[in-house]
């Protein structure tokens, strides 16, 4: 791909901010400052500017945290905000392992299928029996992505090396 | 104890009476910053016959969601021993994720004295 379709092809999904590689937490704090003014230079509804910068807190630091490819204090991956039809689209992509891709798909199955009411009950439940086996974090990650979201989306792409791939919408018109 | 408020973690606060908390709460290092806190606040808790909390928090992340559910155990449990204890949880008038934040944690106190405040 030549550089300025690159350009292009960001321009063309509306991406307005896109980062990849090593993601750490001094990587996030430098971006914490830029995503926040970004949203609020685009968006005049606070509360939807909050989620979306939410939802991206949560995305890198899974990345950081999850990443298979692990540098110094993070791990490698993208993450990425654009403009959706309606909203904001917070997408993440790192790679994996393929032995706890099951298990991740079996959790993600689950927070889909439930409506608001199970999803708060699996957040108090999380907060109360702490994180799971393997968590580096609070184990409650994903919960609180589904809550926020208006939709969300994941999948685990390619077959030597696996890729995850996460995307949360969120919509302008909802509360 | 006293925290200055960074771009990331909330000012802290914490006297005989009270403890104050102010600000974003999504650490670097979360255990680096809840360990310390939570060690002041019990320190504290012991000799206090009543303890008012004050929380102003404007963004939290999901793993201080499980700190503050840790913090508001240790108070939870010395109400249950019989201390007075009083937890304003203040949001902002237009901050509706505050306001749920807080109703999440408001089922989890049966002794001590919950508020949700608008401010």
């Amino acid at each position: 791909m030549q550089s300025q379709d690159f350009h292009k092809l960001l321009e063309q999904r509306r991406t307005f901010f896109c980062y990849s590689g090593l993601l750490s937490e001094d990587v996030l704090s430098t971006f914490s400052g830029i995503v926040r003014e970004q949203m609020s230079e685009m968006e005049d509804d606070a509360e939807i500017t909050k989620r979306v910068f939410g939802i991206f807190v949560e995305q890198a630091q899974n990345v950081i945290r999850y990443s298979k490819d692990r540098i110094a204090e993070g791990g490698t991956g993208t993450v990425a905000i654009s403009r959706a039809e309606d909203g904001f689209l917070i997408e993440a992509i790192n790679p994996m392992d393929h032995e706890n891709a099951e298990g991740l798909q079996k959790n993600l199955d689950e927070l889909k299928a439930m409506d608001n009411k199970e999803l708060r009950k699996a957040y108090k439940q999380r907060l109360r029996e702490g994180p799971p086996e393997g968590s580096k974090g609070a184990g409650l990650g994903f919960i609180e992505m589904a809550r926020k979201a208006d939709h969300f989306e994941f999948d685990f792409v390619g077959s030597t090396e696996l890729l995850f791939v996460f995307k949360v919408w969120i919509k302008e018109t909802s509360s | 104890m006293q925290l200055e408020a960074t771009n990331r973690t909330p000012a802290v606060s914490i006297s005989a009476t009270g403890i104050e908390m102010k600000g974003e709460c999504y650490p670097e290092d979360i255990t680096a910053f809840a360990e310390p806190v939570m060690e002041a606040l019990r320190q504290q808790l012991e000799s206090a016959e009543s303890f008012h909390a004050r929380i102003e928090l404007y963004y939290f992340n999901s793993s201080s969601a499980k700190f503050l559910f840790d913090f508001f155990e240790e108070l939870e449990e010395a109400a249950e021993e019989g201390k007075q204890i009083q937890i304003d949880w203040c949001y902002r008038a237009d901050d509706s994720s505050m306001q749920e934040a807080g109703e999440d944690f408001e089922e989890d106190f049966e002794h001590a004295q919950y508020q949700i405040v608008e401010i």
